[in-house]
């Protein structure tokens, strides 16, 4: 086997010091004739847990071999303590343990048990044969659902009614605005409609005493009116008798004169004519043109 | 579960926006007025709704600008948008701050324009605005003025009864302040329609129109043309005494003129007139009073009122100052010789 590096032996001054660099175990080849691979690399270590020169297993009770052949001093001494304490141990039995007497002769000791009970001691062991049958193969039964065992400690806790939601508390906050807005809106409201309500009584009292006064003017005003017109109707009225009285007694006045004037009018006018000789006595006028 | 954070407290106001503390809060619902969202807006208005009842709260609003936003969303296509707009103008017309606003905007325009609104709540909320308004003289003048009147005529017959309550006494109120577009638009045959509702509401708010109508001379006339004076002798014995004083009113506003005497003596005035003195009600005795001294100027009632004399004697007595008078001035036409 070739290694990669040849191992240097150098001797100064008598020291001999061998050093080589490190390298792998080379392996064991498996058979003798088999020709040595030119892979070098695969070939020249192998496996250290098939190597049969590697320790393996326990090595607290490994009988180590000791590192130089002769015996430590130090452990050949406590060996020998050893032994010579077991054989004083021996010794100190044998002197004060009770002894059963030597059998006297052509006799043997037997052993006797001495307990309450006698027990039978044989070699053969009782055995009791027993018989078990399994039953008919049943099906396999559904595998419970692996539950893992419970690990820690388990708490329980429970919420009585009441105690997360309380209606009668929470709803206060919600009334009281509710109710304190609703109550202010309509203090508000009626405040105002009675304002309105006090004015329109005043206004009405003032209609009453205005109409009431208004129709008082008007009946005032109509009864000068009528006593106005009443007047003038009379007045006129008056006129009119004057009026007619005055045309009356003017027609008197005037037929009166008429008359006067007229008595003399028909004798005059007779005479008149008579002088102007319109009327004749057409016999005397038809004898006087006759001649 | 109470907890710190205000965003996870159990909301109590889903339907309206959170409201921001102090002075912050309009500030923060007039900007979320204008929100693009439609339900954001919804519930800014009706969060504004609430908070408007309260007079400090409603001039922070006008200060913040919000009535534009309001005239903008009363053409919004949404119907409960404009619900809501026409309550919060409704609420602010209670406060003058308020009305003064809405005649400043000129919201009356559209407002008058909501009058023929699908939605019934919003139509109910628009009457309810403009009664408010028209409770208030100037209201009422601008209301006269814009030839709102004619309009509110032609909605009573049509409307649902709350409504029609509501028409009727702004009616009476516009009237009180002018009674010549009423009359131009023919409002008595529609007031006589009323008359005879069940509801007291609506017959004490026609009756009280009736009185306002009666007012002006040619009112008079009209009243008298339509044969209303058996109508009313008949509601002097209604059972509300609203309804009772306002129809005293009217025969004694009819009679000033000779011919509403004569027809108010031929339906069988005196009568429950006399009735009507011994009343608790101010409104009803008063009304009766001047109601008897203005029939008693013709000589009939006169001769037939001498015997009643001492009833009206009684009423001198009265701690009120106008019933006195009003006795007083009737005791003394009842025995006027000529």
């Amino acid at each position: 086997m070739a290694s990669t590096l040849q191992p240097q032996h150098d001797t100064q001054g008598g020291v001999y010091t061998f050093s080589s660099r490190p390298r792998p175990v080379p392996n064991r080849a498996k058979y003798r004739n088999t020709a040595e691979p030119l892979n070098e690399e695969e070939g020249s270590h192998g496996n250290i847990m098939y190597d049969r020169r590697v320790v393996r297993g326990n090595t607290y009770a490994q009988h180590i071999l000791p590192v130089t052949s002769q015996p430590d001093p130090m452990e050949f001494l406590r060996q020998q303590e050893a032994r010579r304490r077991a054989m004083s141990k021996k010794r100190l039995k044998e002197q004060f343990g009770p002894k059963t007497p030597e059998p006297l002769e052509g006799r043997t000791n037997i052993d006797v048990q001495t307990e309450m009970y006698l027990e039978e001691l044989s070699d053969r062991i009782e055995e009791v044969s027993v018989e078990c049958q399994t039953d008919m193969f049943l099906d396999k039964p559904a595998t419970p659902l692996f539950i893992p065992d419970k690990t820690g400690r388990d708490a329980a806790t429970q919420i009585e009614e009441g105690e997360l939601f309380d209606f009668d508390v929470e709803v206060q906050p919600v009334l009281q605005v509710l109710v304190g807005k609703t109550i202010e809106q309509a203090l508000l409201e009626v405040m105002e409609e009675e304002e309105l309500d006090n004015l329109r009584a005043r206004y009405q009292a003032f209609m009453e005493i205005r109409n009431a006064e208004l129709v008082e003017v008007q009946r005032l005003e109509e009864r000068e009116r009528r006593l106005h017109v009443e007047r003038e109707n009379r007045i006129k009225q008056q006129k009119a008798v004057l009026e007619k009285e005055k045309e009356t007694a003017d027609k008197i006045a005037a037929r009166a004169f008429a008359q006067q004037y007229l008595t003399d009018l028909l004798p005059s006018v007779y005479s008149n004519l008579k002088e102007s000789g319109y009327f004749y006595d057409s016999v005397k006028r038809g004898k006087l043109t006759g001649m | 579960m109470a907890r710190p954070q205000t965003s996870q407290q159990p909301q109590t106001h889903l339907t309206q926006a959170p409201v921001a503390f102090g002075n912050w809060a309009l500030p923060k619902l007039c900007s979320e007025l204008q929100d693009d969202e439609l339900v954001s807006r919804q519930r800014a208005l009706t969060a504004l709704c609430d908070l408007i009842h309260d007079p400090e709260r409603a001039y922070e609003a006008i200060l913040n600008g919000c009535m534009e936003r309001l005239k903008f969303l009363l053409k919004d296509d949404d119907g409960l948008c404009r619900v809501k707009t026409t309550e919060a103008l409704y609420i602010l017309a209670s406060h003058s701050l308020g009305r003064d606003a809405i005649f400043r905007n000129d919201i009356m325009g559209p407002l008058a324009d909501l009058l023929d609104d699908p939605v019934d709540a919003c139509r109910r909320n628009v009457h309810q605005a403009l009664n408010r308004m028209a409770e208030y003289p100037s209201g009422a003048v601008f209301m006269v003025s814009m030839g709102l009147v004619p309009r509110l005529v032609l909605k009573v017959p049509i409307e649902a009864e709350i409504i029609r309550a509501l028409i009727l006494s702004t009616l009476s109120s516009c009237i009180m302040i002018n009674a010549q577009p009423a009359l131009e638009s023919d409002a008595i045959p529609v007031l006589r329609g009323q008359l005879s509702h069940q509801f007291s509401d609506i017959r004490r708010s026609a009756t009280s129109a009736l009185v306002g109508i009666s007012v002006p001379s040619n009112g008079k006339v009209k009243v008298c043309e339509e044969d209303l004076l058996p109508l009313m002798v008949k509601l002097l014995s209604d059972n509300d005494q609203g309804v009772v004083a306002n129809a005293a009113g009217t025969v004694m506003n009819t009679a000033v003129i000779t011919r509403g005497k004569h027809e108010a003596l031929k339906a069988g005035a005196i009568d429950p007139l006399l009735r009507l003195v011994a009343s608790d009600n101010r409104a009803v005795c008063a009304n009766a009073l001047r109601a008897l001294t203005v029939l008693a100027e013709v000589p009939s009632a006169r001769a037939q009122l001498l015997g009643h004399v001492s009833l009206l004697k009684t009423r001198l007595q009265h701690p009120d100052s106008t019933i006195q008078r009003a006795a007083s001035s009737a005791i003394e036409v009842i025995s006027w010789k000529p």
